[in-house]
């Protein structure tokens, strides 16, 4: 004959109610923990690209396309010498034709005469990034000294990206907060009804000598069954959905975002399912053992 | 069943025990008596003596709000959750609305306590199975509460709450609802466990039961209790019984 369960699950709303909650919950924070993911990716890689060096140009042309001369040598010596000089700037030197030719390759490739081309000077400026130079105020030195100089901003502009990102991963790290505090909640509220509902059944149980944790168990594990299966379908479903928005970052930009997941952020993401369980078991738990207090 | 502590002759010991219930007088006032391993009481009184009451503060459901009660040698209320659990294990109770859960069929009504204690299921289907032989429903085995009849919803409750063998039995009107024939058959079985060592308090109103047993009574007057020992003039046998526990006691 097949054991039942003395307690009666069957109406109790944790089992209607908790997996369509978990299954909606573990898809919205599949998907912003994977957006996490791929900002900080692209955060770390932003970082590194712009921590350590700025680039200032000094044109080889006037505006009206006529070659400037010595007027380039003088200006980047005298950039060279208000660079060398700045606070937070450790040193400045100015790009050689082959360098120039290695970093114009992805656009010109590697047989382009350099020389022939009305390409700008560039001085490469390495920065301390302990302390950072004030990147306005040595703009504005520069453009007093060297006006034709351009201090390229990218830095600037990162700075405020980074800033953008981090705030992002901060919203996003809140609003997983928020989406587990939703989930306990509505755990406690669920078993708190379902205590309710079945309190005659308690109290018997409890009379015929059932320990706080044999009770406690039962319904911590069917909080978990349910919450896990609900998780399990709402990660399913959120895996393709990631999957096109990697594709569709990828195909807006390689250099903006790094939209691929290492092994580890994948476990990482698998353990959300995992974890709202184990959330919603252990909620229960602590609900059920408070509610047999009022049981001698 | 339950060691009982060596140094307690009692399987129940009441010391001045009062109850009230919040916002009430007091249900019971002062209430001393011992129960011997091995007695069979009635318990007598009026509707609304105390009778619930007095039999809840055995099963542990409420707590005296003044005096002390030992329960196989320990006391009451310096026992941890986990303890008490241990010793509702050791009390089988019918209870007056019989309380089987509707969703369970009378197998699995009967099979709970074994459940709780975590005992094998092939042990507990031959003993389910026997004890339903027992009490005379080994055909409805499968049927639920709602389509057994008073009366046999009576008997599962009994079989429920014996089951395990408890060491001391608690019934609460377990007669109610059944003719005199069914009520007397429902008293040898709880003798047969008894003569096995169970300690037996049956609460009845039943006074052809109690004239025709002729058990010692607690019974319960003014919120009080007061032993009545068992009438010379119906039975020898448990007149005997009654002398032999005071000479114990």
């Amino acid at each position: 004959m097949a054991k039942k369960s003395e307690f009666l699950f069957s109406k109790s709303s944790t089992r209607f109610f908790l997996p369509w909650m978990c299954a909606l919950m573990v898809f919205i924070a599949t998907l912003i923990s994977a957006g996490g993911i791929v900002i900080s990716h692209s955060l770390a890689s932003w970082q590194r690209g712009v921590s350590s060096s700025l680039t200032v140009q000094i044109p080889t042309y006037d505006s009206q396309g006529l070659p400037r001369g010595d007027a380039v040598s003088q200006d980047l010596e005298q950039a060279l010498t208000l660079l060398r000089t700045a606070p937070g700037v450790l040193g400045a030197t100015i790009l050689n034709n082959a360098e120039m030719a290695e970093l114009m390759s992805p656009w010109l490739g590697t047989d382009a005469a350099i020389n022939e081309l009305p390409l700008p000077k560039l001085i490469d400026v390495s920065i301390d990034t302990a302390t950072k130079p004030m990147l306005e105020r040595l703009k504005s030195e520069l453009n007093d000294v060297v006006p034709s100089a351009v201090l390229d901003s990218h830095r600037i502009w990162l700075d405020d990206l980074i800033t953008l990102s981090n705030g992002i991963l901060n919203l996003i790290a809140f609003v997983l907060l928020m989406l587990l505090t939703t989930v306990a909640i509505t755990v406690i509220y669920t078993t708190k009804s379902s205590l309710s509902i079945q309190q005659s059944i308690i109290s018997l149980v409890h009379m015929m000598g059932a320990k706080d944790l044999y009770i406690t168990l039962k319904y911590s594990m069917y909080s978990f069954k349910y919450a896990f299966w609900g998780s399990f379908i709402g990660f399913v479903l959120a895996i393709p959905v990631m999957l096109g928005l990697v594709v569709f970052l990828k195909s807006v930009s390689t250099f903006m975002f790094q939209a691929s997941l290492t092994h580890l952020e994948w476990l990482a993401l698998i353990s959300i399912p995992v974890g709202m369980a184990a959330l919603a078991f252990c909620t229960t738990f602590y609900t059920v053992q408070r509610y047999l207090k009022k049981f001698l | 069943m339950m060691e009982q502590n060596k140094l307690s002759p009692f399987i129940a010991e009441f010391n001045g025990v009062s109850l009230r219930y919040p916002g009430s007088p007091e249900v019971l006032k002062d209430i001393h008596f011992a129960l011997t391993p091995g007695s069979f009481h009635f318990m007598t009184g009026e509707s609304g003596a105390g009778k619930t009451s007095l039999l809840s503060l055995l099963y542990l459901h409420h707590e005296p709000t003044r005096g002390r009660i030992r329960l196989f040698g320990q006391a009451t209320d310096t026992l941890s959750r986990s303890a008490k659990a241990q010793i509702r294990r050791q009390i089988g109770v019918v209870f007056q609305d019989f309380r089987l859960l509707e969703h369970l069929n009378a197998f699995d009504n009967v099979a709970l306590p074994l459940r709780l204690c975590g005992e094998k299921e092939s042990d507990i289907r031959k003993h389910v199975s026997e004890m339903l032989t027992w009490v005379g429903l080994e055909k409805q085995m499968k049927a639920f509460p709602n389509a057994l009849s008073g009366g046999e919803q009576q008997r599962i409750a009994i079989a429920r709450a014996v089951i395990h063998k408890p060491a001391l039995l608690l019934a609460d009107e377990p007669t109610g609802n059944v003719d005199d024939a069914m009520a007397k058959r429902l008293l040898y079985l709880f003798l047969e466990l008894n003569k096995l060592g169970t300690t037996v308090v049956v609460a009845t109103h039943n006074e052809g039961l109690i004239k025709s047993f002729n058990f010692p009574q607690l019974h319960l007057a003014n919120n009080h209790l007061k032993i009545i020992p068992p009438s010379e003039k119906y039975s020898d046998m448990t007149a005997k019984l009654f002398k032999r526990e005071v000479k114990n006691g």
